[in-house]
């Protein structure tokens, strides 16, 4: 194991939800955030795994902090994480952040149209803002 | 105590509160005085899904039965809704604009969309439906929906 898989990773689990919008912005916004904006320090785990109960990842996020992304109020994202034994640092359901950026409107599921990618990067600035604060104490702009 | 109708299809339980009139959209009218006080019904706000915006016609504005009196827009969809009733809309629920999900939280309730003056209007009310009938046209068009599946 590298020094950096052996860092303190912030989890970001998102909604699980096939064939909902939603649910697609959710992923969306999990992958900028690990692949894009934070990959060294984040880390994807897919809902499934531990709705599975696979403990590699019930382990992950029971030893990080969880950022939970939910496309629906059932919140099975924010659930899973609790019940997983993980702590979660900040939930965010879509639709609240959809309130707050009204000028990009979701439409599409296997391809998000412009407003859902472009609100799935609005959601992934503030997840960064969460994981900078989580990893480094500070909040820094996702682009610096 | 509020008595409700209870409609059970599939796993969806509809409540039809039985205090009050419909229009065939699905809009409640609850006349308080000489002033009616406007919302959705829980069957409309569940078929719907969760509401994200709810723009209610402005304060003043006047209103003769068909117009429409607010856009919603929710998970699923967008819907214009049409005033049930003709008059003036003296109020607007102000959490409309910052927490339209009350509409699907308590539908009768605190997720009232709007108070109506209808002085001048009172037989506006009259092709309203009473609850029971209400109930007996969402309950039909329910079972056809099912049906279909």
């Amino acid at each position: 194991m590298t020094d950096v898989d052996q860092k303190r990773k912030v989890v970001i689990v998102p909604c699980s939800g096939i064939g909902k919008t939603y649910g697609s912005v959710s992923r969306e916004a999990a992958y900028n955030v690990t692949e894009d904006l934070r990959p060294d320090n984040t880390r994807l785990i897919a809902l499934s795994k531990l709705v599975l109960g696979e403990d590699e990842a019930r382990s992950v996020v029971a030893g990080n902090p969880a950022i939970t992304i939910d496309g629906c109020k059932l919140a099975c994202a924010t659930k899973m994480v609790q019940e997983s034994g993980g702590i979660i640092a900040q939930d965010y359901a879509v639709l609240e952040v959809y309130r707050r950026y009204k000028q990009f409107k979701p439409l599409g599921i296997v391809k998000l149209n412009e407003g859902g990618v472009q609100l799935a990067q609005a959601l992934a600035n503030e997840i960064v803002r969460v994981v900078d604060e989580l990893t480094t104490g500070k909040g820094e702009d996702s682009n610096g | 105590m509020t008595d409700y109708l209870e409609l059970r299809v599939d796993k969806f339980i509809f409540k039809v509160i039985a205090d009050r009139l419909y229009s065939e959209e699905g809009l409640w009218a609850m006349q308080e005085d000489r002033h009616v006080r406007i919302g959705i019904s829980d069957y409309l706000q569940q078929r719907s899904g969760d509401v994200a915006f709810a723009e209610i016609k402005p304060e003043g504005t006047e209103l003769t039965v068909g117009d429409e009196i607010a856009v919603i827009e929710t998970i699923k969809v967008n819907i214009s809704l049409t005033s049930p009733i003709a008059g003036k809309i003296i109020e607007v629920n102000p959490m409309m604009g910052t927490s339209p999900d009350v509409i699907n939280r308590d539908p009768y309730g605190t997720g009232w969309l709007a108070m109506i003056d209808i002085t001048g209007n009172e037989p506006s009310l009259m092709h309203l439906l009473e609850a029971r009938a209400y109930y007996s046209k969402i309950k039909l068009e329910a079972e056809q929906e099912i049906n279909k599946k």
